[in-house]
């Protein structure tokens, strides 16, 4: 069994009530996270990646829904939980590091008193244990001072030590599997980097898998094995980090590399930009949700979604594109 | 490690670890008016305590020589139409004021928390028949309940009480005391707290999206422990300010209803009996209705005052503009 990844998930599918109905905001996507591997989810605010994260362990927010799919880990299915097992897997198998390291801890505890809380409840520790392993996992993540840091309160520290606060309460249980919603998101460039190289750190000491959100592909570019990359709630392009940046093939992915400042060429050049909205979740075209906005779009695109293919024939890049991928012959 | 520009909170000593509660606390004592209140209180408090000590006379010992006489040297305050002391009557009424304010008040919060949090937490179903339940208790005319509750179920909870100290002979059942606490106590709390159930419904409400209590679920944690470390003391701010500012309104409240003829029993003193009794003769005898009336304002007055400081103090964002 070792060979099966360590989640799985298939065909997922989350629909949010609106006024005018229910609306999918994620639509069908599919993705595996092998042992040890780093994942990187990439596409702009609104794609579904955060939802699909909170979906994974239950806490979709009032209105969402999982209305089709499956998530298996440990050979269950995580929407199928009953509430204690739910809790054992918060913490316990999935640890989560959240995007605000400002407003996502309790301003009337003690750093300290948090930090404790999973090990108490899920690994039975106490209270004095816990407070031990704390100082332990404040070390861990390079808080200088370590265990002294256990007594302040959250606001008398500045965001970066906070968001290493926030990872060393994430991996208090050693879950297998640690998701990174957008860590760096809120925090300066110079933290963001400290941020990563942490992570990096931890993830070769520690061997768990993580997904990482993002909407900054050159941010995870050194950090992840593999990114996926959402548009409007659908998987469009998936690849080795590589093979991503060596052959973007879906125009979206293609897209956002070019908008990525670069330290080489011309110093006046304007940054490429994407044209255009992410269409509304609630009426999206029939075709491929990104032919609005696509350079390359034919009239094919407008009619039909075009499936994940192969790239170059391999199954470990895939994108979904009726132009790029050749699919759109194919058919023909 | 430089602090990014999202740094937020008063300027602190860096060094000195300082917790919300006694941020608060420095703010509340930078505000005069909130210290008087709170020095009004607290002399209350001690006066409750400690008052039968502090009485110059028995609160019940009558003096046929020396009715309805002004205040002098020997009667502060004067005496009542029985030769009562009147200030060890108020001191005494301190005892029952703060007695009322209290366990009204707590009675009336601990209904108003528990429906309040479960609805807000709970939301749904749930929450809508909450909320319901809510509205009707506010519709319902405030004094005609207590007026209706005390009149027709004071009597026979006195004869019950009586045919028991008969039966027993055990003395609890002399105390009407206990009359009061269960009907003209329970009486208040069951209309005063549908205001703390929807304060603390909506205090609930917007902690619960709050991003630390999605951190703390997303731990593992147990709906008790998120709720009881991570939304309670969150939400307690307002509460407080609310529960100071009731404290000050149960006290009226009883004085409206000893006006009324349902409030605490006599002889058991209460500045508003003493109130309801110095107004039938207050053309002639002003100092019967002076004195506790002006208690029960200064007390009123101390409550506010200590509840606009609290509301200062714990919502400082409010405080900033």
């Amino acid at each position: 069994m070792s060979s099966s990844p360590l989640l799985s998930v298939r065909n997922l599918e989350i629909e949010v009530s609106t006024r005018r109905g229910p609306a999918k905001v994620v639509d069908g996507i599919s993705f595996d996270v092998e042992r040890g591997e780093a994942l990187g989810v990439v596409g702009e605010s609104g794609c579904g990646k955060s939802i699909t994260t909170l979906s994974l362990l239950g806490l979709l927010p009032p209105g969402a829904r999982v209305s089709a799919g499956f998530a298996l880990m440990d050979d269950r299915n995580l929407f199928t939980l009953s509430r204690p097992a739910l809790r054992k897997v918060r913490g316990g198998r999935i640890g989560m590091i959240f995007q605000d390291p400002m407003t996502s801890f309790n301003p009337v505890l003690k750093i300290g008193d948090q930090l404790i809380e999973p090990l108490v409840y899920h690994r039975g520790l106490s209270r004095a244990e816990a407070w031990e392993r704390a100082g332990e996992l404040l070390r861990l993540v390079g808080i200088p001072g370590g265990e002294a840091r256990l007594d302040n309160y959250p606001h008398e520290l500045s965001g970066g030590m906070r968001q290493r606060v926030m990872i060393a309460m994430g991996l208090a249980c050693e879950p297998p599997l640690l998701i990174a919603d957008e860590p760096t998101t809120a925090l300066d460039v110079t933290i963001q980097a400290q941020i990563v190289d942490l992570v990096k750190d931890l993830r070769a000491r520690l061997g768990m898998s993580i997904i990482w959100i993002t909407h900054d592909l050159a941010l995870v570019s050194g950090l992840v094995d593999r990114i996926i990359v959402l548009y409007a709630g659908k998987v469009v392009e998936e690849a080795l980090v590589d093979d991503l940046y060596a052959k973007p093939t879906h125009p979206y992915t293609r897209g956002l590399l070019a908008s990525l400042p670069t330290l080489e060429g011309e110093e006046t050049r304007r940054l490429p930009a994407i044209g255009g909205t992410p269409p509304d979740p609630g009426r999206r075209p029939p075709g491929c949700p990104f032919a609005p906005r696509c350079p390359l779009k034919v009239e094919l695109c407008e009619r039909a979604m075009p499936p994940l293919e192969p790239v170059d024939g391999r199954n470990s890049h895939r994108a979904a594109c009726w132009v790029t991928t050749g699919a759109m012959e194919m058919a023909a | 490690m430089s602090s990014p520009a999202l740094s937020t909170g008063p300027a602190e000593a860096p060094d000195e670890t300082v917790s919300l509660w006694r941020d608060a606390w420095r703010r509340l004592i930078a505000n005069r008016l909130a210290v008087f209140g709170l020095a009004v209180v607290a002399l209350l408090i001690l006066v409750a305590l400690v008052g039968p000590w502090l009485t110059p006379y028995d609160f019940l010992s009558q003096d046929i020589n020396a009715r309805n006489q002004a205040p002098s040297l020997v009667h502060w305050f004067g005496t009542d139409d029985l030769g009562r002391d009147v200030l060890s009557r108020v001191i005494y009424g301190a005892r029952t004021a703060l007695l009322v304010a209290i366990v009204v008040t707590g009675i009336a919060l601990s209904i108003g928390v528990l429906l309040g949090a479960v609805a807000g937490y709970a939301g749904g179903r749930v929450d809508a028949f909450i909320m319901w339940l809510t509205d009707i208790a506010m519709s319902v005319p405030s004094l005609l309940l207590v007026v209706v509750i005390n009149t027709s179920l004071k009597p026979p909870l006195a004869r019950w009480m009586d045919a028991k100290y008969l039966e027993t002979l055990n003395p609890v059942f002399r105390e009407t005391v206990w009359i009061d606490f269960v009907l003209v106590f329970g009486s208040m709390a069951l209309i005063l707290w549908p205001p703390y159930a929807r304060l603390i419904r909506a205090q609930v409400l917007s902690i619960r999206s709050r991003n630390y209590v999605t951190a703390a679920r997303a731990l593992g944690l147990p709906a008790g422990i998120v709720i009881r470390r991570y939304i309670v003391p969150n939400a307690l701010g307002p509460v407080i300010v609310a529960v100071s500012a009731g404290l000050g309104n149960a006290m009226v409240l009883e004085s409206a209803f000893s006006f009324l003829g349902v409030g605490v029993t006599p002889p058991t003193p209460s500045w508003g009996n003493m109130i309801s009794d110095g107004l039938r003769v207050w053309r002639t005898y002003p100092h019967l209705l002076a004195a506790p009336a002006a208690v029960l304002g200064l007390a009123t007055i101390a409550f506010s005052f200590l509840g606009d400081g609290l509301n200062d103090a714990l919502n400082p964002k409010q405080w900033r503009k």
